[in-house]
């Protein structure tokens, strides 16, 4: 058994060598592609999921204004997920988007035909900048989040969605919306969380010690984008869900593609190879890299080829397709973030 | 029986969140030992209530039964009693 080797990625698989916990055998083949790591009940895991969430969306829906909050980003994912729970699940949903300032304007093309087509209503929230410029930096030169959830994500991608989550979370609890959904994918996130409780008071306190991290870098305004007011607390009865139904239909890329390219989608250009909405993402995967000397895709991407939903050299191809130093200028100057800041990291 | 639910969910544990059971401190915290996110906790939740067929409510999501791996074990064992 071979452990950790210099620019060394799984032969099947494109976990690199310096992923958390990972050994390779003399085939240099990954300890997780070996399924010594995680859970091997997937299929059970998406099966009673799959039972369960049926049983909820008929017991809850037709009930009031909506029937769900869809977190929709414009790309890819969120985008096919969107058309499912209309075209298939027959729910009636409020699209929220998040415009963080770094949308591609393809994106929010993509967006607004989408609703157009599907006739979905539409609320857009713009974060103040003179907020979200500082939980960019802050997420990116500081130590904000739990090691653990940098294997899958990168921290400014995870500020950013925890933005959206919350105020998804508040918009539900004010209309009373049952189901709050998003267009994660099988690797973004495990099996057996399909879909949850969002029981927001038990998650707030595991919460805590990184909101104190952010407050003390950027100031209570933390509070305004990643807390839920008392008053509204107070109010609540019961919880939404939080489904991800992309999860149960565990479509490959090509049929997403192909399939919401029929509601006028196209593809961005001026997103890295990761990412079909954000521009920012580039940056966040430079810098995650830079940090953790990994890739945040690798463990998504090589979930999808361990599936058969994606084949290895074009999950290297996505990787490959990363921003240097010099395409990032456009990016660091609208964050206020110097070259040199970047590589002292 | 409570050493087979605790081998069960340290099973679950060790191989879900890349952490060998040696790591993995009984009595504290596991979010705040780093071993897992909040995340984490849905998906320790949800393995809880496939494997020893119960049902976990919202007012039992609560640090005093979610808190630590001895936590949980004892949760499990009021509940399966009930």
């Amino acid at each position: 058994m071979t452990t950790k080797t210099k620019n060394t990625r799984c032969t099947k698989c494109i976990l690199s060598c310096s992923f958390p916990k990972i050994k390779f055998d003399q085939d240099g083949i990954c300890n997780f592609c070996r399924n010594e790591i995680y859970f091997t009940t997937e299929n059970q895991s998406i099966s009673n999921a799959r039972e369960k969430i049926l049983k909820l969306l008929n017991e809850n829906k037709g009930k009031g204004e909506y029937d769900a909050i869809m977190c929709y980003s414009g790309g890819k994912d969120s985008t096919y997920t969107l058309k499912l729970a209309l075209q298939k699940y027959n729910l009636k949903v409020l699209a929220l988007t998040i415009d963080n300032g770094f949308l591609s304007p393809v994106a929010f093309n993509n967006i607004n035909r989408t609703v157009d087509a599907l006739g979905v209503d539409l609320i857009t929230i713009r974060p103040a900048s003179n907020f979200f410029i500082p939980l960019i930096k802050a997420s990116a030169f500081h130590q904000i989040y739990n090691p653990k959830t940098q294997t899958r994500i990168s921290s400014v991608c995870n500020s950013c969605i925890s933005i959206i989550n919350i105020a998804a979370l508040k918009l539900a609890l004010e209309k009373k919306i049952p189901f709050i959904l998003a267009g994660f994918t099988l690797g973004q996130i495990p099996a057996n969380s399909i879909f949850y409780k969002n029981n927001y008071t038990f998650f707030q306190e595991s919460r805590e010690p990184i909101l104190k991290k952010l407050r003390e870098l950027i100031g209570n305004s933390v509070d305004d984008y990643f807390c839920i007011s008392d008053s509204l607390l107070e109010s609540t009865e019961s919880y939404p869900y939080n489904i991800n139904l992309l999860c149960l239909d565990d479509p490959s890329e090509d049929e997403i593609l192909t399939d919401i390219k029929k509601l006028g989608w196209i593809h961005p250009e001026d997103v890295d190879g990761c990412s079909s909405n954000c521009r920012l993402n580039a940056f966040n995967n430079f810098i995650h890299t830079k940090k953790m000397g990994f890739n945040p895709y690798e463990l998504e991407l090589s979930h999808l080829i361990r599936r058969g939903k994606l084949t290895r050299e074009d999950a290297l191809k996505k990787v490959a397709d990363q921003a240097d130093i010099t395409s990032l200028k456009p990016i660091l100057q609208q964050l206020g973030v110097l070259q040199e800041e970047i590589e002292q990291l | 029986m409570a050493e087979e639910i605790q081998n069960k969910l340290l099973d679950f544990i060790t191989r879900s969140f890349m952490v060998e059971k040696e790591e993995i401190d009984l009595d504290k915290s596991m979010i705040d030992e780093g071993i897992i996110d909040s995340f984490g906790l849905i998906e320790i939740a949800t393995f809880l209530e496939d494997e020893f067929q119960i049902k976990i409510t919202e007012d039992k999501m609560i640090r005093a039964n979610f808190g630590s791996v001895t936590k949980i074990v004892n949760f499990i064992e009021r509940e399966q009693g009930k």
